[in-house]
């Protein structure tokens, strides 16, 4: 009670409030660290390589040049050129550009079907727990029967009807897999709702729509999300498998899924063919995941009462 | 005191607190003895380290707390130093009893077993059907009805008080030298834990066990104890026989401590004045509410538990309406009611004249406005992750409040105002006491300047000296805002100082409605004078338990009995009441109680229920 008698009611001095909200607090916490500082460093570089370089270097991803073909990368085996820093594959295509326009869709792919999951899984799993009963039946029963689907034929049957162009295999990859987040959001939106506070939330007077959105999503979501950033790399990986089978995205577009398909036959002499869009599938996804990691700890240290 | 050498003598006892920057000395020159067959009690604030102190005495002090000093003598030994081993041995003669009946006992194992099981760990040349009979016995000793049906039962068919109960036995078991029980009736309401203080007076007579007693309600430690020990800060800083004690407290702390105690009958308990409200704000008429609950082992079929039976009162403007009863009477689904967050199955709920039942879009958000809930616990009923400032702005945005400036600026202003620094502003409630949170609940519910507040349990986790501040922020609210409060309780003492009318509910109905002042000096009902008598108070009691507190808990709302459901533990019982069930009847400036002893001479009009 003294520290309020100290505090006249009208003079609520700016000074004696912290500075910073709660999400700045926890961005400065993870800013701090090394891991994260690095890992945003190779993000950015990688993002403004993929968005400038290609464009910059005036390569053409696409143009061959059987002469300049199978050069290996810089410094790793005799015949390499400062031209391709990567080296060219088997029909003289400069591998770096390649790759990272290979990245530019890739992570396209990726991030937007991730999206995509998070969004329909989510708000499905939300409402399946938050209402209950009947609601959830129905959703879970969905729930149930687009999980016994397996993905790739689900996959070859939709885009072998239709044409792969990249917005159908967003859509279908993302539509294959939401049902892992929507059962992991209403399991988690069940207990939350009972709590006390989302009684409180209905006394004030807030909407069921609301809750979901200002109350429950900002506390349920991080951790979820935070899960989905390995989703991403998994769903590079399926485009590249239905690249693989020919029902990805069309050559001549790289992507890494079609460069490692045509690399494998390659590997015994020009194993970098294949390697390269590996190698920035893993330094991507490992600065990713770099970040989200010191994210989610800096999270963890400001909620659990760190200042 | 007796002649005789204590079971358990203290000298010295310091126990500090390893924190990342050194230590702190969280208990320090703790020494009493515990006589044979003595009842010593503990009390002192949250925080002062009772807790600890009463796991010292049993050996259970681990990091980052650790002894410093002094010695703990048990058969003149100290079980401070004695190791894990015959340590063991030594359980069987040391006993604790905890706070928390629930968090105690495996709930995937019969009761019974368990206990066995714990008899059979300190003493293994007890047999199986040995050890069955003295835990049935022992059950029988406590009065758990029908002990040995209950002896298979899990814990979640016990109540809380049958529950503590088995934990006495679990602690008695083992014929225990001493005892301590840690703040053992918090969780219970007033007639259970009168009853099981009586029941642990009785036991020190009949098992020989010496008990140490801690709580932080001077009345309760009062009611067992013929020695009590003030605890403050970590340091003892008064010791003597109880009723010295309550006469003449030497230290300044201990009157302290006395002065917070809410008295019942004394001259100034209660500072309201009789009510003068004529406006009626809500006005309940004839509700009724049953939830269908699956019954226990079956699929299909359901029970329906009636929580809440025609109930009718009204509340006026300005006035603090109490509505009191043991836990399972109703209150909770009472305040659900009330608030709209379920709709009455039978019956109006009206608002200055609205039935709240068919409110809808902007009526409702209007109504919700006006009508605002401070729930019962501090850590769930705050989102755990939002800011306190975020928390606060969140029921005016959804009232349309868009301006951020404004928004900051009305959750500063009802920071200050309930007491909380604007320095938290940015902060999460975390590490915030339950004190503190419930006042950013409280200021969630003023942020709207409602003109009714709900406080349900709002004070019943806080100990005397916060609910002391807050009930005088209350005040100082209602003074500057002409608020109208309900107050949701089990706490007599409270109602009592703060509220000008009192509801006493019985089994989801109303058994009596009066003012204060003759609720608590002529109550019409034998379960109003039931509850009073079972009140801890340190004064004189008009009411006295051995004349109305009788064993038993209340009937199971889903088989209710016929006719007058408090028959069972009534006093007054008579033959009618068994097969007729009495309804409100008028005593006079609005008073009522439900009760055949009052309608005797006048009132012939009752309900006959099959």
């Amino acid at each position: 009670m003294s520290v309020l008698e100290a505090i006249p009611a009208k003079s609520v001095e700016p000074e004696s409030i912290r500075g910073a909200s709660i999400s700045r607090r926890i961005w400065r916490l993870a800013m701090s660290s090394n891991e994260f500082r690095f890992g945003l460093a190779i993000c950015l570089i990688l993002l403004i390589a993929a968005i400038f370089y290609p464009e910059w270097s005036g390569i053409d991803p696409t143009k061959m040049n059987v002469k300049d073909r199978l050069i290996p990368p810089l410094f790793l085996q005799q015949g390499w050129t400062w031209a391709h820093p990567l080296g060219t594959d088997q029909i003289g295509r400069d591998m770096l550009v390649r790759s990272l326009v290979g990245l530019r869709y890739s992570f396209l792919i990726g991030v937007s079907t991730v999206a995509l999951m998070l969004c329909v899984g989510c708000s499905l799993g939300m409402i399946a727990g938050y209402f209950g009963g009947k609601i959830d039946t129905v959703i879970m029963r969905i729930t149930d029967a687009q999980l016994s689907i397996p993905m790739i034929i689900l996959a070859i049957a939709v885009l072998g009807v239709s044409r792969p162009t990249i917005p159908a295999i967003i859509l279908v990859l993302g539509l294959s897999s939401w049902p892992t987040y929507a059962r992991v959001t209403r399991s988690v939106v069940m207990t939350e709702r009972k709590r006390e506070y989302v009684r409180a939330a209905q006394v004030m007077g807030a909407s069921n729509f609301r809750i979901m959105v200002r109350l429950l999503a900002p506390l349920i979501l991080p951790p979820i999300i935070f899960v989905s950033v390995l989703d991403v790399a998994r769903m590079m990986i399926f485009e590249s498998i239905l690249g693989f089978i020919g029902l990805g995205v069309q050559p001549p577009t790289p992507t890494f899924g079609n460069i490692i398909a045509d690399g494998r036959k390659y590997l015994l002499n020009a194993w970098w063919i294949a390697t390269m869009p590996g190698v920035f599938l893993c330094v991507t996804l490992t600065s990713i995941n770099l970040m989200g990691a010191v994210l989610e700890r800096a999270r963890n240290r400001i909620h659990g009462g760190a200042s | 005191m007796t002649q005789t050498s204590p079971v358990l003598s203290v000298r010295d006892l310091s126990i500090d607190l390893r924190t990342g920057s050194g230590k702190r000395r969280v208990l320090s020159d703790i020494s009493f003895d515990l006589a044979p067959r003595e009842i010593v009690g503990l009390i002192g604030a949250s925080g002062s380290g009772k807790t600890i102190l009463s796991k010292a005495l049993v050996n259970w002090i681990e990091p980052p707390l650790e002894i410093a000093a002094g010695r703990v003598e048990y058969k003149s030994n100290n079980i401070l130093t004695v190791a894990s081993g015959p340590m063991r041995k030594l359980r069987r003669e040391i006993a604790y009893v905890g706070g928390d009946p629930m968090g105690a006992l495996d709930p995937t194992l019969p009761v019974g077993y368990q206990i066995v099981e714990k008899l059979q760990a300190v003493a293994p040349e007890i047999g199986t059907a040995e050890a069955r009979k003295r835990v049935v016995d022992l059950l029988d000793a406590v009065r758990i009805p029908s002990a040995k049906n209950r002896f298979h039962e899990y814990p979640s068919q016990f109540s809380g008080g049958m529950m503590q109960r088995a934990l006495i036995v679990d602690a008695l078991v083992s014929n225990p030298a001493f005892l301590v029980a840690d703040n053992i009736t918090q969780p219970l309401d007033v007639t259970v834990a009168a009853q099981v203080l009586r029941l642990l007076r009785e036991l020190t007579e009949r098992f020989d066990t010496a008990v140490f007693f801690v709580s932080s309600s001077l009345p309760v430690v009062s009611d067992v104890a013929s020695r009590i020990l003030v605890l403050e800060e970590g340091r003892i800083v008064e010791q003597q026989e109880t009723t010295a004690l309550v006469q003449h407290p030497k230290h300044p702390y201990t009157s302290e401590l006395m002065a917070q105690i809410p008295k019942l009958w004394a001259e100034g308990a209660a500072n309201v004045p009789a009510s003068t409200g004529k406006e009626v704000v809500i006005s309940v008429r004839d509700v009724s509410r049953s939830y269908s609950v699956r019954k226990r082992g079956t699929f299909a079929s359901h029970n329906t538990v009636r929580a809440v039976r025609n109930v009718t009162f009204d509340v006026f403007a300005g006035e603090n309406f109490g509505v009191v009863g043991e836990s399972g009477c109703g209150k909770s689904s009472m305040m659900r009611l009330l608030s709209r967050l379920e709709l009455p199955d039978s019956g109006q709920v009206l608002c200055n004249g609205d039935d709240i039942s068919r409110l809808s879009g902007k009526d409702l958000l209007k109504f919700r406005r006006n009508f605002q809930l401070v729930l019962q616990d501090p850590f769930s009923s705050l989102p755990p992750r939002t800011a306190i400032g975020a928390i606060l702005e969140e029921p005016l945005r959804t009232h349309g409040v868009p301006d951020r400036k404004e928004l900051r600026q009305r959750a500063l202003t009802v920071m200050d105002e309930v007491g909380l620094p604007s320095s938290l502003y940015e902060e999460l409630p975390i590490g915030l006491s339950a004190g503190q949170r419930q006042r950013i609940n409280v200021a969630r519910a003023m942020v709207l300047q409602p003109k009714v507040l709900i406080m349900d349990e709002t004070l019943s986790s806080l100990d005397q000296t916060e609910q002391f501040k807050l009930l005088k922020l209350f005040e100082k609210l209602q003074a500057q805002y002409g608020l109208t409060y309900v107050f949701i309780s089990h706490d007599l003492a409270m109602v009592r100082r703060v509220c000008n009318r009192v509801a006493v509910m019985y089994l989801g109905e109303i058994v009596e409605i009066a003012h204060n002042q003759r609720l608590f000096f002529d109550p019409g009902h034998p379960y109003t004078r039931t509850l009073m008598s079972a009140v801890p108070t340190l004064e004189e009691r008009r009411y006295h338990q051995a004349d109305y507190l009788l064993e038993g808990e209340p009937p199971s709302p889903i088989d209710l009995p016929v006719g007058c459901s408090f028959a069972g533990r009534c006093p007054n019982v008579m033959d009618r009441c068994l097969t007729q069930s009495p309804v409100l009847t008028d005593r006079g400036s609005k008073d009522m109680a439900a009760c055949f002893l009052l309608d005797e001479p006048i009132n012939r009009d009752m309900r006959v229920v099959a």
